[in-house]
């Protein structure tokens, strides 16, 4: 019996490990040699098809306007989020506009070529819009209501706005986040690709394309449900001078897959990660508690560059909400430094130094409205008094001497939600809760699984949730714009499955009247105006209200194996970017090995 | 019917014989039936069940996949299209004939939050290290408890006044309690085994010594965790069936006839036992659920972890199938156990001649 049970045992063991070991030939990755990033890849990958929504590739194909990760895959500019401005890598030299903005020509670098040694052309980029939308991937439904042709004339790119019925271009911001945003791919594989698949669109999306060919300085190395990595291509194009004159510095890249953020961080402290992508709540106990060589881009609070707003909606489809007074009374009684200190840990700049408006914390956007001109609207939260005189003065007061206030004879009540196991998000709602209680408005929390809470308030029709948080468009080459329109426009009220802004239903002519008028705008002082008076009706109308700053991604790193990570005031520019989004990329050039 | 005859000896047996022949086949064929029956009803539950949460998948991943700027159009057209990719337009009963005719072919489906891989590639992918897991925690966890259990209900004195408080405390520690705890102390504070995931990071798995070392080494505290958790429930119900036989009338008897102590244990264990055996072959059963705390606290690549970001997902392909694993294999597990039992307890045994 002992017997049979050590060898079923033994069996067992060997049995596993034969199943598990395979036949990779592939060498293990030296640590001295290797980045590894975390936070990023959850689950193992689908493939490398940087055409394809599916493919659960973090590292390779993340392309997004606020800056694509161009380890493998590259795109025509890299964006900036520190200064807001569009560095060129595929292309040569800055966009350059027609008079009337309708079309934008891009050159592309002669030093530009695939891993398989052919150069990147004008063909390619026409390509990757005519295979976007062959496959109607989301390259193409996102910009396909902005560019009207994409085409390669004497070695260059042509980007042809659609335009509205008098002859204007719908909206030429939106072209700066497809440059931007954006994965090149080369002609040749997306013709072999099509017909590889018969020219099925559904096919050619869920095709891996292990073979596909990239421009970026690193390649497929090993994948599996434990880790994915790359190498980097030697011959990569980019040690050219016309781009960084060098190769960037490790040669490996990888990222481990793991269960969740709490085993991200124990590996994170134990320095088998170097970039971290959590949020790691007072991360500034790593170094100054716990000694370790972790480090952020700020040794200060707020530690990163916050970029967005985790936002409260007000469902303006509750008659009760429909209120502006009580929507204002119930913003101004939150305490907001009670949230950034306990949801945020001081990771994100306090309403009394950064005011709020319509605007992320950067100096770029901070700079496109006139603080004086809204400053006495701008509250900075924890006003009970202020918030009840206003209830009082709109006649919205107790009558029944319950402690709650009535509307229309009937007692306040009204929920705060958002998905349960957010728990900074969480933290925020309770303190929205209490604000209501403080005020005589009986606001109680609801946390639903993050599964139903996305079916519901994406929905058409608002009617489960009164309070509800979502974050609008951090920094993009469309911000604040893109911002603006999630905050204010009317053009989401109704639509199904809304995944892009105004979740609470709010209307206001005037602020679509801005939204429509911005992109089209050039002159910078009328640009000014017309960011003023969009944060003058935010903050008057309150269709919802900022409870923090947050980064688009936070950005930690462990300097046991690597060192010389972006610094603020370094001199670099280079945004704190996890090292590979947008122009953060750059930080992989100016690293070294800490021996 | 023909009635035995009295005195014909050589008959009798033959009779009695066939009759307990006839017993068993009556007694497998029932417990056949409903096996069968539990089986189907198992099948059905599997798919219904979390089809009835709420939460809409497609929205999830629409959401992720699309950009802010597609027009109402083109959301519609991108959800009708993973709609009809999952299945998900025609109704319940196609969607159920789908699933049957996916578990005959092996793939199970396709997955919808790890779109397009098929939940058969997930499953595979994870279902060896949950079993290379749980098999050897489960049986170590097993032997020793009984071990130690029996030992405290014969030697009693010192070993119970000290096994059975230990193995109480042990015992009422939930799963996810024991694994931080040895991952705090073991590997974050002492540094004496690795924090997590089921070998060191940046390895490429192959048949060498370094490799199949650092998943030993990885492998510690998983198999601990679940090993000092099953160690304590096992001893404290092997000393309690162990002290009850101990005071049985048999063994008194046998006491009486003078049969020597070293025989009397052997049978006295034998009968605590088989409870302990049924235990056993539950929590086999049972493993792939069992899995789940232990291998997301160490981030070990099985199915528990599989089945968890699948139900957080919705991922409705996924959730059937690992309960359909867990399904089959506990009713597999009890059915053995039935059978065996016929065979291994007289008292079933005897049952059949009801």
């Amino acid at each position: 019996m002992k017997k049979l049970l050590s060898l079923v045992l033994a069996l067992a063991l060997v049995l596993s490990m034969v199943a598990i070991a395979g036949a990779e030939a592939a060498q293990d990755l030296p640590r001295g040699e290797t980045i590894y990033f975390g936070g990023q890849q959850w689950g193992p990958i689908n493939g490398w098809n940087p055409i394809s929504p599916n493919m659960n590739n973090a590292m390779a194909n993340a392309a997004n306007a606020r800056g694509s990760r161009t380890v493998m895959f590259e795109t025509l500019y890299m964006y900036n989020m520190l200064d807001g401005k569009l560095y060129p890598l595929l292309a040569d030299g800055d966009i350059v506009w027609n008079d009337d903005l309708t079309e934008a020509t891009i050159a592309i670098k002669a030093a530009a070529k695939w891993s398989d040694g052919t150069p990147v052309t004008a063909d390619d980029v026409a390509a990757t819009w005519e295979v976007a939308q062959k496959t109607q991937n989301s390259v193409y439904t996102g910009n396909a209501p902005y560019i009207e042709s994409i085409t390669a004339e004497d070695g260059k790119v042509v980007i042809k706005s659609k335009l509205t019925e008098d002859g204007k271009p719908v909206n030429p911001l939106m072209i700066k986040d497809f440059v931007s945003g954006t994965y090149i791919v080369q002609k040749a594989w997306a013709e072999k690709l099509a017909a590889d698949n018969g020219d099925d669109a559904a096919k050619m999306l869920a095709d891996p394309a292990a073979d596909v060919p990239y421009s970026g300085p690193y390649g497929p190395y090993f994948a599996n449900d434990q880790m994915v990595a790359f190498i980097r291509n030697d011959n990569y194009w980019g040690q050219d001078a016309s781009m960084w004159g060098k190769l960037p510095v490790p040669k490996y890249v990888g990222h481990p897959i793991y269960a969740d953020n709490d085993a991200g961080l124990v590996m994170f402290k134990d320095g088998q990660i170097d970039v971290n992508q959590n949020f790691v709540a007072n991360i500034q106990k790593l170094w100054e508690d716990e000694g370790l060589p972790i480090a952020t881009y700020m040794d200060q609070a707020p530690y990163g560059v916050c970029a967005t707003m985790p936002t409260a909606f007000f469902n303006m489809e509750v008659p009760v909400l429909q209120v502006p007074e009580i929507r204002k009374a119930i913003a101004m009684a939150v305490d907001y430094d009670q949230i950034i200190e306990n949801a945020m840990t001081n990771q994100s700049p306090t309403f009394a130094q950064v005011p709020r408006s319509v605007m992320n914390p950067t100096d770029g956007e901070q700079a496109l409205y006139d603080h004086d001109a809204v400053k006495d609207l701008q509250w900075v939260g924890k006003d009970v008094e202020g918030a009840k005189k206003l209830l009082d003065e709109a006649g919205i007061v107790d009558t029944d001497g319950d402690g709650y206030r009535e509307y229309n004879g009937e007692k306040i009540t009204l929920n705060s939600c958002c998905p349960n196991g957010w728990t900074d998000w969480q933290a925020a709602m309770e303190i929205v809760a209490a604000a209501g209680q403080a005020i005589g408005l009986d606001i109680t929390t609801n946390y639903p699984e993050w599964s139903i809470y996305q079916t519901v308030f994406t929905k058409g029709s608002q009617d489960e949730y009164d309070i509800f948080m979502y974050s609008p468009p951090g920094a993009t080459p469309s911000a604040p714009w893109a911002r603006v329109r999630a905050l204010l426009s009317s053009e989401f009220i109704g639509v199904e499955n809304n995944w892009s802004g105004n979740w609470g239903h709010y209307k206001n002519d005037r602020a679509d009247e801005i939204i429509a008028a911005i992109p089209l705008t050039t002159d910078e002082a009328e640009l000014k105006k017309l960011y003023t008076e969009a944060t003058k009706i935010y903050l008057e109308e309150v269709p919802s209200f900022s409870l923090m700053y947050r980064p688009d991604v936070f950005h930690a790193v462990n300097e046991s194996v690597w060192t010389g990570f972006p610094e603020k005031d370094d001199g670099n520019n280079i945004p704190p970017m996890d090292c590979t989004d947008g122009y953060g990329i750059a930080a992989l050039y100016n690293i070294e090995p800490v021996k | 019917m023909i009635l035995p005859e009295a005195g014909h000896g050589r008959f009798s047996v033959e009779r009695g014989h066939s009759t307990m022949t006839k017993g068993m086949r009556k007694y497998f064929k029932k417990k056949i039936f409903w096996f069968v029956i539990t089986l189907i009803a198992a099948v059905i539950l599997n798919f219904i069940l979390p089809r009835l949460m709420p939460g809409d998948p497609v929205n999830a991943i629409v959401g992720k996949n699309i950009s802010p700027n597609a027009t109402q159009e083109q959301i519609q057209e991108q959800i009708a299209f993973y709609k009809h990719q999952f299945g998900l337009d025609k109704d319940l009963f196609g969607q159920f004939w789908d699933f049957i005719k996916n578990v005959f072919n092996g793939t199970f489906g396709v997955s919808y939050s790890q779109y397009p891989r098929t939940v058969a590639d997930i499953i595979g992918g994870g279902i060896w290290w949950t079993i290379a897991l749980q098999l050897p925690a489960i049986l170590v966890g097993w032997l020793l408890g009984n071990l130690l259990g029996a030992l405290a209900a014969y030697k009693r004195s010192f070993y119970d006044k000290a096994l059975m408080p230990v193995s109480l405390f042990f015992s009422a520690i939930p799963a996810f309690g024991a694994a931080v705890i040895l991952l705090v102390v073991f590997a974050v504070n002492l540094k004496w085994a690795p924090v997590n995931g089921a070998y060191t990071t940046g390895m490429i798995p192959s048949f060498s010594w370094n490799f199949i070392s650092s998943v030993i080494a990885h492998y510690q505290l998983p198999f601990w965790s679940i090993v000092i958790i099953s160690i304590g429930g096992q001893a404290v119900g092997m000393r309690s069936m162990s002290i009850y036989e101990l005071n049985a009338d048999y063994v008194k008897y046998a006491r009486f006839l003078g049969i020597k102590d070293k025989k009397i244990v052997r049978y006295v264990f034998r009968n605590a036992m088989l409870p302990q055996v049924t235990g056993l072959a539950m929590s086999i059963g049972a493993m792939v659920g069992g899995a789940l705390v232990a291998e997301t606290i160490f981030s070990y690549p099985g199915l528990g972890m599989s089945m968890y970001n699948a139900i957080t997902t919705s991922d409705y392909p996924v959730i059937s199938a690992t309960t359909l694993i867990i399904t089959i294999m506990v009713l597999l597990a009890s059915f053995l156990l039935d059978i065996i039992y016929a065979f291994i307890d007289p008292r079933v045994k005897a049952a059949q001649f009801d």
